[in-house]
Parts: C-alpha cells; structure tokens; sequence
C-alpha cells in the first residue's frame, strides 16, 4: 500500500518581513495591525482635539484663521476617534483575543478579515486627504443636513462627499468584520467551550456584532442619500425642495447610539478579564453580566431620539423612559465588578490599574448621562459643554481607559514581553490627571451656557475654565510619551513574559507568548469559563 | 471573615492616612472654590426654568449619593482587599447571587422610575403650549442673524420686525416680564437653535417646520438683559450668532410695541431728487458685484436689494481695506426686501463693503477718487 506523505508547512513557505504583513491571513497579525493602525489615527485624531483645544484657551480667534478651518478641527477630530480609533481599535483587540479565548485556530473567514482591515486604512487616507483637497468636512462628526448639503454657507467642496466616502468603507469594514465574529464565535469554539463558558469578552463582542450588523446599514443608506442629495440633486433631506432634515437625525442616531455601546462593551468586556485574575477570584456574576450586556445591546435600540429631544420632533417620554432603563443594566456590571474585587487578593499591575482607572471614570459618564435621560434638564444641556464633558468621560474615561488595560494585559501575549511596569504607572498618573483636568471643568461651563462647536466666545465667566480643560488637553498628550517610549523599549528588551505572566485563566494563556501561527498545540479540558483555573487547582478552588 | 487578624504595614497605614488627606483637600477646595455652585446652572429667570433647576437639584441629589457610594466602595476594595505577602491562598472563590442581582436590578430600576416621573411632570408644564398667551413672537433664524417678528396676539399678523439682535445696538428680542410669551421658531436656511442659558431651555429651530414654546420672565425681572446664541452648529459663523433678551415692565413693553408698529406703518420720506444711488444686489450669499467705486468728498448712496429668501439677512457696511476696522456701520434688510442706504464722503482711497452678517462670503472693493 503506498504511503501517503503530506509535505509539513516548513520554513521553505516563510515569507519575509514586511511581505509577510501584507499579506498575512493570521488573526494575530491582524488584529495586531488593527490595533497599530488605530493608535496612528488616535494620535491624529489626539492632534486635531488639540488644535481645538487651542483656539479655545482664550477668547478671540488666535490659533486658526477663520471659523470654517475650526469647524473642520472638530469635525475631523470626532469622525477620526470615532471611526478610526475606538471602533477598530476594539475590533482589533476582538480579533487578536477571540479566537484564542474560544480554542479556534483562526477566525471563520481569515480573508475577508484582511479585507476588514485594509479597508480602514484607505478609508483613512480618503478621510484625510479632504486637507489637501480644499479642506475637511466641517458640519460636525453628526453632519446634520442642510448644513452638510452642496449649498452657499453649507459644505461646497470636496471634504463633504470624501468624509461620506470613507465613512461608508468603514462602514463595510465593520459589517464584514461582524459577520466573521459571529461566524467564528457560533461555528469555530473548542470542544467543551459552550455559550455560558465563553470569556466576557467574547460574550461582548458578539452583542456588538450584532449591533454593528443591524446599525451600520441603516446609517449607509443615510450617507447614500446624503451623497444623492450632494451629487445627483436628490432633495431627500432639504426642506427647500420638500426632503426633511430630521429624517436624516433619525436615520443618523439609529446607528451612532448603539455605536456608543459598539465602543464601549468590548472595554467592558476587557475590564470583566482584567478584574478578577487581579482580584484571585471568578467574574461575580458571570450570567447576570451576559444579561446585562444583551440588555444594553437591546435597549441600545430604542434610545436613538435622546439626541433629539429639542428638535421638537421625537415623542419625548417614550424615550426619555428607555434612556433611563438603560441605566439599570449598567449599574449591574458596576455593582458585579465592585463584588469581582470584594474580598479578593488585588494586586496593582498596570492592566489593573488602568482597569480600576475606567471603573471611575466611566461611573462618572454614567451618572452625567442620566441627566440628560431627563427631557426637561435636557433642554438646558443639550448641545452645550455639559455633553462634551460627559461622551468624554465615557469615550476617554471608559473607552480609552479600557484600550490601555488591554493593551498592558495582551502586550506579552502578543510580544512575548512585558510591559514596563513604572512606565506603565508614570503615564497612567499623567493621563488620570490630564482627563479630570480636560473633561470635569466641560460640566461647568457648560452649565454656564456655552455651547459645544463655537470658534469663539466672549463670555468672561468661561475663560479659565476653558484655560484649564486646554492645559489638561496637553497633559493627556503627555501622558502619551511614556506609553510610546514604553513600547519601543519593551520590544527590545522587555522581561521575557512567559506563556501565562498574569496567572490568567482564560485559553489565550495557555498557548505560547506570541502563539504559534495555528494558536493551540493542544487545549487543556474546558469544564468552567475559567479553564487554566481548573488546569492549575483542579476542582478544589470552586 | 479572615479568620486570622491581618498585620498593616506602617507604610500601607501611611498610605491610607495620605489618601485621606488629599480626598479631604480635594473636597475642601471643591467648596471653596465655588466648584460644588458651579455645578448647578446658571440662576433660572422664568417659571419654567425655575422646575427645571429644582428637577436639576433632585436629580444632582441622588446622583451625588450615588457617586460617593460607588466610588467609595471601590476605594474601599482597592485598601481593604489589597494582597498581602502572607496571602498565599486563594480567597474564597464566590461565583455570585441571585439575591444580590435582584437587589441591585430591582432598587436601581425604582430609582430610575422615580426620576422619570418626575422628568414627565415637569415636562408637561415646561412644554406646554397655550391657544391664547400673551404675547407672540416669531424668531427667525438665518445664516448668521436672528430676527424677531412681533406678531398680533391671534398670531396672525405682523406689527413689525426687529432685525437687530443685540442690546449694544439698539435691538435685542423684547419681552414684557411677568406675561406669558410664545415664540415661534422658522428657518430659511439650515437648522440652528434658540438657546438662552438663563432659560435652561433650547428648541432646535427647523427649516420647514414651525416649533412654538412658552416662557413666563419672572415679574422682578424687568429691566434685565440676557445673552442667548445659536446652540446648533449652522456653519462658519456659528459663534456669531447671538442676540439678547431685553425685559421690560409690561406697560413699558406695550409702549415699546405701539412704537414699533406705527414707525413700521410710516412710508419712507422719497430720496431727494438728482442723488445717485448705485446698485448692489444678493442672491445666494453672494454680492452680483466685487467692485464699485464713487467720489470723494461726496455723500453717495446704495441702492441694495436682497434676493435671498426671507429669514436671511444682509447690509452692505463699510470698512476699512482691512476688513475689519468698521467705518460705516448699516441695519440688516431681510431676504426679499430692498433698500436706500445712505453713506457719508470718504476720502479718495480703498474701502471694503462688506456684509456684516456674513464676512466670509461678501465683501468687495470700494475704490473712491
């Protein structure tokens, strides 16, 4: 009988270096890219927030020549963190971590994720490159129509329809990235990883798959029409010629709501790993944490007209009641990881430290969002700094928070290195600072009056409080140079991690640090959501 | 319970004892800076924005409660639970309760109803919206200028406009105290939003739609002017859009209104015979012309007529070659109306015309020799 020899993968298939990028397939290459190519876009998008915070330091136009270059700042800076940083920022971490915490070797659709991310670049690159090419869209990140149509005094010129452009390939970046997640997560999980033994991370990143697949279509046929009406003289939403302009806000925020949840529960997800390895026990309320995070997901579908309240064209208590409600989940996760820490063993690594970093600051975006739950109070906040200051305290004090508790805990996995750990603290100290600096002096003067998006105020009583949030705006940018002087030092000569620094216990720790390119030469039993527990104390420590 | 008493570090004590002091220090500034005022808005002027400033302390009530609550007990956790050298066991590994996930569903969803009743009653004063009030006044939002029609009290007819928004200048939108107003909202171009602090409220301002709200200015209040603005971004000049609420005693107001609307009645005297006026036109946010040019020494005039539809103001000022250094400074005339504008001489040299409404997208030269 003839042997049948199948020839192993060898060093002969290897490809060199930067080819190797290019063209990878490997979940772990990409997802590192991912993560790479957001931190470049997060320091665009940080330098953009300071030309803003610039201007505003004193009364009178200084920094920038006009109102409309203004405008653009704040416009690019929002659409730059929203789409370029969070969004594939958190998808990045999701992609590196799924398929290692489920035991699969690749995601379902290795591919198709290459083409996730190579999308964003050039969206990037399109949305950026309106600087050159007459100038960036400048209605806001929210480019509420007419102002965004092709009119005098609206958005003539280029910057308009290249913003819609790359919005709509990040757009499709996102949904094909979802679909991979879902696919990977329900189809590609080792033997004995049910549902409800999944990590939280994973359970989070598969309800913002589907918010993400049902969203991001709806907001694409608002950017279609939006370019109809720019290009081939539709009149979808210009009242002029009979469209209507709120119809477009209800289109906009039925994605960007559950967007917010979209970047924000897979940082809750992040924090839900990083608390209990630093606390020595299990996740209090594992399933009452996956049926909050559904319920946010769900609620997150019915809370869009919250940022409509005085357009006077929303039903206002319906939503101003579910706005409310979606506080009640939220508070769960608050009180579960407060009991993940209640008598535990905690020990203050960085990932831990900036993980309790986003417990405080994120309860603070919280409770300012339920003010706004309240349409009366509403009406006195909206559109002011008030709610700068609290998408902020969700966006940085959450979001940022939990990428940079990420990035500390997955670093050796994805390295094989540590971190420096005083590093990691100096630039945490900086940046906690910066943020309460930036951020809390934005509730103030926005219950002083001053509006969000303004080049230029004469109000005496606003000055030093914008002084202040413009001194803190540096010091977050300070707080960045750790962070990069910590990376490069640690690639080259960082502590040599090991498979399991942490002593976690989920299955990307039981690989090799970085993973093989397949991730697993063999899975250890998976009996508990905590299998590398169970490998290291048997069933004694439940 | 731990069974065996766990040994604090005087350096762990040292810590805690630092920790305290600084929260304390924090705290002690935060009230004497005037930090804990500044987190309430700005002192409320109507009927309305009374509730809602009491709705705001309420709701700052129980948020206050609930921030020291939780943010205490993970101050506690991080220095009671820290681990310790002889913490070589695992801590009991406790996987959740039911009981406890009820508790802490079930208290925060009645919390949270509570507030929203609240929030609705409030709502159904602060929005209500009256068949007869008082006074009504339509604001006409335009880029980058209000203006304020007084209407009849059936809302029916124009008395007059008041095309100048500021106190400063001899306009601003003036309301009687004491009564009861609605304003009416339109737009002719792109959304903007009526927002005067002092009112703790805002409503968007619609193209093609019409938003009507009410407010009732305190009775002590006369004599008092506010700063309001345009809350939604509406384009390059987003900042410049602000007006003033001037308050007058109601007799005061009614003598204000009769004022207005005979002067509005009263046609203009014709222009003397044999001046010249030149002529200017705009459409589109656009002068038709970049260049005129007069005498010096001599009084001229400007024959400007605004193609732009109603709502959308324009003047034709002039300023120095600079642009900025206003020299003779004109009232707004409103889309769809025309206008004789009279200038006083100049020396021989160049000017700017300028629209001081729009600079960005209307100006030209103004050569005089």
């Amino acid at each position: 009988m003839a042997t049948t020899t199948i020839a192993p993968a060898t060093a002969s298939t290897y490809r060199g270096g930067l080819y190797e990028w290019l063209t990878t397939t490997d979940h772990k290459k990409i997802g590192i890219m991912y993560i790479i190519s957001s931190f470049i876009f997060f320091l665009i998008g940080g330098l953009l927030a300071l030309g803003v915070r610039t201007e505003l330091a004193q009364p009178g136009l200084q920094f920038v020549s006009n109102e409309g270059i203004y405008n653009q700042l704040f416009t690019m800076h929002a659409t730059v963190m929203i789409f370029l940083f969070v969004i594939p920022m958190l998808a990045g971490f999701g992609n590196y971590v799924v398929p290692l915490m489920i035991g699969a070797p690749d995601m379902a659709f290795p591919r198709i994720n290459a083409l996730s991310l190579w999308l964003l670049p050039l969206g990037g690159i399109l949305l950026l490159s309106s600087f050159l090419l007459g100038g960036g869209a400048q209605a806001g990140w929210t480019s509420y129509p007419p102002l965004s149509e092709d009119r005098p005094l609206g958005s003539t010129g280029y910057g308009q329809d290249l913003w819609i452009v790359s919005l709509i390939l990040i757009g499709t970046s996102s949904i094909l990235g979802s679909i991979n997640f879902l696919v990977t997560i329900f189809k590609m999980r080792a033997p004995g990883m049910t549902l409800f033994r999944m990590p939280i991370l994973v359970w989070t990143v598969l309800v913002t798959s589907v918010l993400v697949l049902m969203a991001t279509p709806v907001i694409t046929s608002a950017l279609m029409m939006l370019f109809i009406d720019r290009n081939y003289g539709g009149h979808f939403f210009d009242p002029a010629t009979g469209g209507s302009a709120v119809l477009y806000q209800n289109i906009f925020w039925f994605y960007s709501h559950p967007a917010v949840y979209v970047m924000i529960l897979p940082a809750m997800g992040m924090i839900s790993e990083i608390l209990p390895v630093f606390s020595r026990k299990p996740l209090f309320g594992y399933k009452a944490f996956i049926f909050a995070t559904a319920a946010i997901g769900a609620l997150g579908f019915s809370v869009w007209a919250h940022h409509m309240f005085t357009t006077g064209a929303v039903f206002l208590p319906f939503f101003s009641l579910m706005t409310f409600l979606i506080a009640v989940p939220t508070g769960v996760k608050f009180f579960n990881w407060i009991s993940t820490m209640w008598r535990g063993q905690l020990t203050f690594s960085t990932p831990m430290i900036f993980a309790l970093g986003f417990l405080t600051m994120f309860l603070i975006g919280g409770i300012n969002g339920a003010f706004s739950a309240s349409v009366p109070v509403d009406f006195a906040l909206h559109d002011t700094y008030w709610v700068v200051a609290h998408l902020h305290y969700v966006l940085f004090g959450g979001s940022v928070m939990g990428v940079f508790a990420g990035l500390y805990y997955w670093f050796p996995k994805m390295f094989g290195r540590m971190l420096d750990e005083t590093l990691g603290k100096v630039q945490f100290i900086i940046m906690f600072i910066g943020l309460n600096l930036t951020f809390f002096p934005m509730h103030m003067v926005g219950l002083a009056g001053m509006p969000r998006r303004i080049a230029d105020y004469a109000n005496s009583g606003w000055t030093d409080l914008n002084l202040l949030a413009t001194i803190g705006s540096f010091t977050i940018a300070v707080s960045m140079l750790p962070f990069i002087w910590n990376v490069f030092v640690s690639l080259r000569s960082g502590k040599i991690a090991g498979d399991n620094p942490w002593e976690a216990n989920t299955l990307e720790w039981a690989t090799s640090s970085p993973p093989p390119p397949y991730n697993f030469d063999h899975l250890p039993e998976i009996r508990s959501e905590r299998p590398l527990f169970d490998l290291r104390h048997g069933k004694t420590g439940h | 319970m731990s069974s065996s008493p766990r040994k604090r570090s005087t350096s762990a004590v040292r810590a805690i004892a630092l920790l305290v002091i600084v929260v304390a220090a924090f705290c002690a500034v935060f009230f004497y800076a005037g930090w804990w005022d500044a987190m309430f808005p700005v002192k409320a002027v109507t009927s309305q924005a009374h509730q809602v400033s009491e709705l705001y302390t309420v709701i700052m009530a129980v948020a206050t409660v609930v921030f020291l609550l939780v943010e205490g007990l993970i101050i506690w956790s991080i220095l009671r639970y820290r681990r310790r050298p002889e913490d070589t066991e695992l801590p009991p590994q406790i996987h959740g309760s039911n009981v406890l996930e009820v508790i802490w569903t079930v208290i925060p969803t009645a919390v949270v109803f509570v507030l929203f009743v609240m929030s609705l009653n409030t709502l159904n004063t602060v929005d209500a919206v009256s068949k007869t009030p008082d006074v009504q006044i339509r604001a006409v939002a335009g880029q980058f200028q209000w203006q304020f029609d007084y209407l009849t009290p059936d809302g029916k007819t124009k008395l007059f406009t008041e095309s100048t928004p500021l106190a400063a200048n001899g306009g601003g939108l003036v309301v009687p105290a004491g009564l009861n107003v609605q304003l009416s909202l339109t737009s002719p171009d792109v959304i903007h939003s009526f927002y005067v602090p002092r009112f703790l409220f805002k409503r968007d301002v619609n193209p093609g739609m019409v938003n009507r709200f009410e407010f009732t200015i305190d009775p002590t209040e006369a004599g008092q002017t506010y700063r309001g603005q345009c809350a939604e971004l509406c384009g390059i000049g987003h900042w410049t859009m602000q007006f003033d609420v001037v308050v007058k005693l109601p007799s005061d107001f009614a003598a204000y209104v009769k004022e207005r609307t005979a002067a509005a009645l009263v046609t203009p005297a014709p222009r003397p015979s044999g001046s010249v006026a030149l002529e200017l036109k705009a459409k589109d946010i656009q002068y038709d012309k970049k260049d005129l040019s007069v005498a010096a020494g001599q009084a001229f005039a400007i024959h400007f007529t605004n193609s732009d539809p109603a709502g959308l103001a324009h003047d034709v000022d002039i300023r120095q070659s600079d642009g900025t250094t206003v020299l003779q400074d004109k009232p707004t005339t409103d889309g769809g109306k025309d206008v004789t504008y009279d200038y006083t001489a100049l020396k021989a040299g160049t000017y700017t015309f300028i629209c001081s409404v729009h600079p960005q997208n209307m100006s030209g030269t103004l050569t005089v020799k």
